[in-house]
């Protein structure tokens, strides 16, 4: 009480406050589950490590966005201290895979979100400490809770090593695989950060969160169903496993009115880019300003679809358009749209983050021309390895299936990958492609990374489908 | 006209050239690829899944226009060619430039090249000879390699680094046609087949993807064949035993796995795919005769006949490894070993030349057709040994060294491109403006320019202190003057 009260006496202190509320929150979760700790007697194991990561690395991103806020030095340093023990927990969490598997983690999308997820806060804290990217853990926190949410769901035992998968070129290949994503993340996070420095338009911010959020719920909603139902992927919660019609056709379940919620959702999040377009035409700055609103409204509509997507899909059990009875889903058989409604969340806010508190982020950044610079140098770190990953594939299938190079989708997608960053050097070096463009093409780039690494696994079928 | 054409064909190289035709190739590249991996595929894809995907209509407009089998479309390989050849052109018409740049390396600047030098520095100097050995010094421990440069009116001082980086960007775009020259030898001339053996058996024929036969100078032989499970009886491992036998001669003998295959003349064998045939390879039985004297273990194969007393002889008609009965008839429910029945044949010899006695006997007996009880011999199963395939991709990638040599040199080149700086100082005594002699220091790097910046003015303030050192008597205190960053 006491300190609440001197704190609304003292303006100066407020500062302190998030600090002190997200210790506190961090405290009492590490708190309650260490009571379940003691009750199970085994301390550290892989989900607990792991739910530790997980509440440190919020614990972070809630201070980095803080600072977003309020733009308090000391916040800044609490998020990297809070960075570095979810680092901690991490590298625990690796550790006591690898042993119980006696293999690296790299053999499912699971463990190898393990990996990514760790090489992801080594970067963070490399650029904090080296490059002086302060607030560079605003973008790539909420990527490492994202993932981590991800692993909660996608949390497999330990499964022994098929044939294909016994190879020295497998641990090559991923390995250099996780380096060159993380390595991607980070130049995506330094190039948002370039564009906030470089005095873009907030309204352009604007247009750009609008159109994501657009894509997102556009992909969401190709499962709408007649009736404003919206179709999960059924899931066995025996073999924890998806469940299938025949091979390769899912079965799939109606949740009945989750579709029309996300229809609405979808139409405010498309609304601030037509009052965006509507601006652009007139000129007249009140459109700008019912679009920040409609921005607030569409993070409240998408925080509902978020959790009514949460309540609906994790319990209960539903009919199916494609075969007789009730079946049950799970939010593990849907990690794409989980991750999208979370990104959509994430990315809403940064855009009133960047509204709000623009000048408090600038100062804490190096630079325009030294954030472009260092972008640049993440890439032309990730590229060798991008290079390297694929070669290393390649050798690894020349000796398993006989071919090098099958054009399966992975395989396509890595080659796209490549290409896009080969363009962004080439555009740079023959065209001198600085700064904003550079920035889009680095963004493009990690969007394509993304969609390798989730998008092909779930999305598209081929040889890689273990991972 | 011979004119016009010339003019034509050398504009068509340069557009070729141009970066803008690279970047539209590149684009229609990856959008055409991307397309790829959402269309099914024809070869993967079973031509019955193919068509629950699509409609009729759809699919015969997608195989019409080749985007079932995108990569292997005649317009798709004529696209990859078309990007080898923009990166020959891009490649060659920058290359005597970067080659002059490189062989001929501009080692005495001129006074516009000096004032507008990004990295320049002015220190005041006493005389020539000793500001340019103390340079000199400088550069050396840098590692820069200085050299005098002599000209008929002036002296000066060139260093540098790495001058092979700027020509390592040639070396990576060479990797990639190589990479390119590899996947177009195997397109044309390499092979992938498949063929299945148990063991001891051996072919010299494979099958290829289109269901034709191709044959090998050589054969191959399958000694034997297994799969090892982990204890949750996921398998661990597949594994055959492969003989090369040319001219009925056994030349190489390999146990292959899963990751490790045989290679032979160029042709690799793979271990795809491990199981049951659903026959047989031995059955092994106890025969004990009716007054239960002669007790024998035996281990047939089908359709063999083994004697089992100098007068009778059993065979192995028949054996299924899942039966079924169903009106007076005996069925094959399945190939797996799962309810399995045997019919022997056991013949005896009559001793007076009469015709000889065959009986059937069935195991387990099966009503209507076992005549079990008139045998001279019973029979109890013991084992079923039952055959095993092994399936073996068969390839052959002679474009493949190519490849490798093209991503090994890919790897050296970018290491270079990226991690190598090429680095040029130099030094020339001049007069400045008032007519003072005065040092001029210059110096660039190809990258990382904030880093060179930072080195560039280090080198400066070595140079002049080892100045201030030597002349710590002279009259005048040097005035440094910094220009540029």
């Amino acid at each position: 009480m006491g300190r609440v009260a001197r704190a609304e006496q003292q303006p100066a202190a407020t500062g302190n406050t998030l600090v002190v509320m997200v210790g506190l929150g961090v405290t009492f979760l590490l708190f309650m589950a260490f009571l379940n700790v003691v009750k199970s007697g085994n301390l550290l194991n892989e989900s607990n490590l792991l739910y530790a990561a997980l509440i440190f690395y919020s614990g972070a991103g809630t201070l980095y966005l803080g600072f977003g806020i309020t733009g308090t030095p000391s916040y800044v340093r609490f998020a990297s201290l809070a960075t570095w023990a979810g680092l901690l927990a991490n590298t625990g969490a690796i550790a006591h895979r690898w042993y119980e598997a006696g293999h690296p983690p790299f053999a499912s999308i699971y463990e190898m979100l393990l990996s990514f997820v760790w090489t992801l806060a080594v970067l963070t804290l490399i650029a904090e400490k080296k490059f002086g990217v302060k607030v560079i853990g605003t973008v790539t926190m909420p990527v490492a809770i994202v993932g981590v949410v991800l692993m909660q769901l996608l949390r497999t035992e330990v499964h022994p090593l098929v044939p294909a998968l016994q190879s020295t070129w497998l641990h090559v290949h991923v390995t250099l695989a996780m380096l060159a994503y993380a390595a991607c993340a980070l130049s995506f996070a330094l190039a948002m950060m370039f564009l906030i420095k470089d005095n873009m338009n907030t309204e352009t911010f604007l247009a750009a969160t609008s159109l994501f959020g657009m894509a997102t719920y556009a992909g969401v909603l190709t499962r709408f169903e007649r009736w404003g139902g919206l179709s999960l992927v059924a899931w066995n919660p025996e073999t924890k496993s998806e469940m299938f019609l025949a091979k390769g056709v899912r079965l799939f379940v109606v949740i009945p009115d989750l579709g029309w919620l996300m229809l609405l959702v979808f139409a405010a999040v498309a609304a601030p880019l037509f009052l965006y377009l509507g601006w652009r035409k007139t000129g007249d700055a009140a459109f700008i300003n019912v679009a920040n609103r409609a921005v607030f409204v569409s993070i409240l509509l998408q925080v509902m679809a978020l959790v009514f997507f949460l309540l609906r899909a994790r319990d209960g059990r539903y009919g199916s358009l494609d075969a007789d009875g009730l079946f049950s889903t799970s939010l593990a058989a849907s990690p794409f749209i989980l991750s999208g409604l979370v990104g959509g969340v994430f990315v809403s806010l940064m855009y009133l983050l960047l509204l709000w508190r623009r000048q408090d982020l600038e100062r804490m950044l190096p630079s325009a021309e030294e954030l472009d610079r260092i972008t640049y140098k993440t890439i032309a770190i990730a590229f060798p390895l991008l290079t390297l990953m694929i070669a290393a594939g390649a050798y690894w299938a020349n000796r398993t299936w006989g071919s090098y190079w099958s054009w399966d989708p992975k395989e396509t997608w890595a080659a796209i990958t490549w290409l896009v960053y080969a363009g962004y050097l080439h555009m740079r070096v023959t065209r001198g492609w600085r700064g904003r463009r550079a920035a889009y093409f680095a963004i493009l780039g990690f969007a394509v990374v993304m969609f390798t690494f989730f998008g092909v696994t779930y999305l598209l079928p081929g040889l890689h489908a273990y991972a | 006209m011979p004119n016009s054409i010339h003019s034509t064909a050398r504009k068509a190289w340069q557009t070729l050239g141009a970066i803008k035709t690279g970047v539209i190739l590149l684009i229609l590249v990856v959008v055409i690829s991307a397309a790829g991996t959402v269309i099914l595929q024809r070869p993967a894809t079973d031509p019955d899944e193919m068509q629950r995907a699509y409609s009729p209509q759809v699919l015969r407009l997608l195989d019409g226009v080749g985007l079932t089998d995108v990569f292997h479309a005649w317009w798709f390989v004529l696209l990859l060619s078309l990007v080898s050849l923009s990166i020959i052109a891009a490649s060659v018409q920058r290359f005597p430039n970067a080659w002059r740049f490189f062989s001929r390396p501009y080692k005495s600047p001129d006074d516009s090249f000096r004032s507008a030098l990004a990295n320049r520095a002015l220190i005041p100097i006493k005389d020539e000879e000793t500001a340019l050995s103390v340079a000199e010094r400088v550069f050396e421990k840098a590692g820069f390699r200085p050299e005098r440069i002599v000209r008929e009116n002036s002296f000066s001082l060139f260093g540098e680094r790495n001058r092979f980086s700027e020509m390592a960007v040639y070396i990576v775009h060479a990797s990639l046609l190589l990479i390119f020259l590899g996947g177009i030898v195997d397109a044309l001339y390499g092979w992938r087949a498949f063929v299945t053996l148990t063991r001891g058996q051996q072919s010299s024929q494979v099958e290829m993807q289109n269901g034709s036969q191709h044959g090998l100078p050589f054969a191959i032989r399958c000694e034997g064949a297994g799969q090892e499970n982990y204890s949750d009886g996921t398998p661990k491992r597949w594994w055959s035993d492969l003989t090369v036998l040319e001219n009925g001669q056994a030349l190489v003998r390999k146990q292959i796995v899963v990751n490790d295959p045989l290679v032979y003349r160029g042709v690799r064998f793979y271990q795809a795919s491990y199981g049951q045939t659903g026959k047989i390879d031995k059955l092994v039985l106890t025969a004990t005769s009716r007054d239960g004297k002669a007790v024998k273990d035996i281990a047939i194969s089908p359709g063999e006949t083994l004697p089992l007393d100098p007068d009778t002889t059993v065979r192995l008609a028949e054996f299924i490894p899942d039966y079924a009965v169903r009106d007076g008839q005996v069925y094959a429910r399945s190939n797996s070993l799962e309810n399995p029945a045997a019919h022997l044949v056991v013949e005896t010899k009559s001793a007076s030349g009469k015709p000889s006695q065959a009986v059937n006997v069935w195991l387990p007996p099966i009503p209507g057709l076992e005549q079990n009880t008139s045998s001279p011999y019973t029979f109890e199963g013991k084992d079923v040994q039952m055959a095993y395939f092994t399936g073996l991709e068969v390839s052959h990638e002679p474009g493949q060294w190519s490849v490798w040599a093209g991503v090994l040199l890919m790897g050296l080149g970018l290491a270079v491109v990226f991690y190598f700086v090429h680095v040029r100082v130099w030094a020339v005594p001049a007069r400045d403006a008032r007519g003072r002699l005065m040092l001029w220091i210059g110096g660039t790097a190809n990258k990382n320019k904030d880093v060179f910046d930072q080195r560039f003015r280090k080198l400066v303030e070595q140079i002049e202190s080892e100045l201030k050192v030597l002349s710590k008597t002279g009259a005048e205190a040097p005035v440094t003057a910094l220009a540029g960053k």
